[in-house]
């Protein structure tokens, strides 16, 4: 065990132990398990390195992330142990520079990290990627997302109203994390798209604002569904350059795929309409000109149309995938935390090492 | 019964302050913009006082690209070598 790592004798009482927990300052506002001696072991048999490695530092604090404090965390949260890899790759991915898990987590903007696990391993540990996908009723789902809050609150001390400022918060900074949907899937996985051998799973992390439900009963081509995500996309709320992440619903994506759309057709289909007037933009108050010119530059993509800011600056700016149960109208499409490209969506392998530091 | 304790230490970090200035009297100062909105004009008004009242001069302006994160070592040594202060910080 790392040589800093604290033991807390309680009474033999689990009901006491869980009220020691709150007496701690160490939960959500939930109750946590118990973090004992032998869960925590348990927990850490799934991860080959030292307890004492470090996975991820806190850039502004310098705070430090061992394999160990995940571990302890990940008890408190609920995982099983065989949940341990994720959380790991989690953090590995959300402590490349790029992602900047301190802005991100700290900023009135109120974002959460969400986690997208993608490729077998979701099936192996009984990851929900169907119906109710953003809701309650999986273990896996349900605290791997809130150990990531839990890391956050107990080991990077982003205390809520302290070093954690923001404005409304988000029901995801309970828990945020899902499955992408293997079955029925038509496109790549996003896993075999990031570039990892075959077989490997990955996880990728987004800092992410609100879940905007797109709800289309009606339309019946891929033009139809998409520009209603495209519109939601573009709301005045929320249209700045970052990244997006939608979630198509089998039935929107049995009408997109079903036309013989692609993934990147759909992104391109995406970006092109998801934008706003240059007047629309200044008659609300948020047009920048900085913004404008990054976006309209020398190096700007060739679906940028003039005299409009489209959301995000490319395509692939925009994740795509398949998630939640067959029946209903419903995706969702989820935008980046800030107003700009303060965070930029990282992943990660799960369970294998791959170029290790 | 036995709970490992979730939190972690803060590492020891070789933190000291500057001195303080003896005096404001034409110094150079030092802008670092974080780059959100209004940050030039509050940032450059704020400037404007102290040039009026001690004689400074802007010296240097230094922009992050990212509001969020820390301003990049190396921009805070040059800033050490270009300036006497530094005017920064805002929020939303």
């Amino acid at each position: 065990m790392p040589r800093d790592a604290r033991i807390h004798e309680v009474p033999d009482d689990l009901l006491a132990a869980i009220d020691y927990c709150y007496g701690q300052g160490w939960t959500d506002g939930l109750p946590v398990v118990p973090p004992t001696v032998e869960r925590v072991h348990a927990t850490l048999t799934y991860e080959g390195r030292p307890p004492e490695t470090v996975i991820a530092t806190h850039a502004a604090t310098g705070l430090e992330l061992s394999v160990h404090a995940a571990a302890v965390n990940a008890v408190m949260a609920g995982c099983l142990p065989q949940y341990f890899p994720v959380l790991v790759a989690a953090f590995e991915a959300m402590d490349k520079p790029d992602f900047n898990f301190h802005g991100s987590t700290a900023s009135t903007g109120g974002s959460a990290p969400l986690l997208i696990v993608s490729g077998a391993v979701a099936d192996d540990i009984g990851m929900n990627a169907d119906v109710n996908l953003f809701g309650p009723g999986n273990r896996a789902n349900a605290t791997l997302g809130r150990a990531v809050r839990l890391i956050l609150h107990n080991v990077f001390q982003m205390i809520p109203g302290i070093s954690d400022k923001s404005t409304q918060g988000n029901p995801g900074k309970y828990s945020f994390c899902i499955a992408e949907r293997m079955r029925g899937n038509p496109w790549p996985l996003i896993c075999e798209t990031q570039g990892y051998p075959k077989g490997v799973s990955s996880v990728t992390v987004f800092a992410a604002g609100g879940f905007c439900n797109v709800e289309n009963h009606g339309g019946n081509t891929p033009e139809q569904v998409l520009s209603s995500i495209a519109d939601a996309m573009a709301n005045y709320g929320c249209i700045t350059l970052g990244q997006s992440v939608v979630v198509l619903s089998p039935e929107h994506m049995r009408i997109v795929a079903g036309a013989g759309w692609s993934r990147e057709e759909v992104q391109a289909f995406l970006f092109t309409h998801a934008k706003r007037s240059v007047e629309g933009m200044k008659s609300v108050g948020k047009y920048r000109g900085s913004e404008y010119d990054k976006q309209h530059g020398a190096s700007a993509h060739a679906l940028v149309e003039s005299g409009y800011i489209h959301r995000g600056l490319a395509p692939d700016d925009i994740l795509i995938t398949l998630g939640g149960g067959d029946a209903g109208g419903h995706s969702c499409f989820i935008p980046s935390w800030s107003r700009g490209r303060g965070s930029i969506m990282q992943h990660g392998p799960i369970g294998v090492c791959i170029d290790c530091r | 019964m036995q709970l490992y304790d979730p939190t972690t230490s803060a590492p020891q970090r070789n933190l000291s302050r500057a001195a303080p200035l003896a005096s404001l009297d034409g110094k150079r100062i030092g802008i670092l913009e974080n780059g959100k909105l209004n940050a030039t004009e509050m940032l450059h008004e704020v400037a404007l006082l102290f040039e009026e009242r001690h004689g400074c001069k802007v010296g240097a302006v230094y922009c992050k690209l990212n509001a969020s994160a820390p301003a990049p070592a190396a921009m805070l040594a040059k800033a050490g070598q270009e300036v006497d202060f530094l005017i920064t910080g805002l929020g939303d």
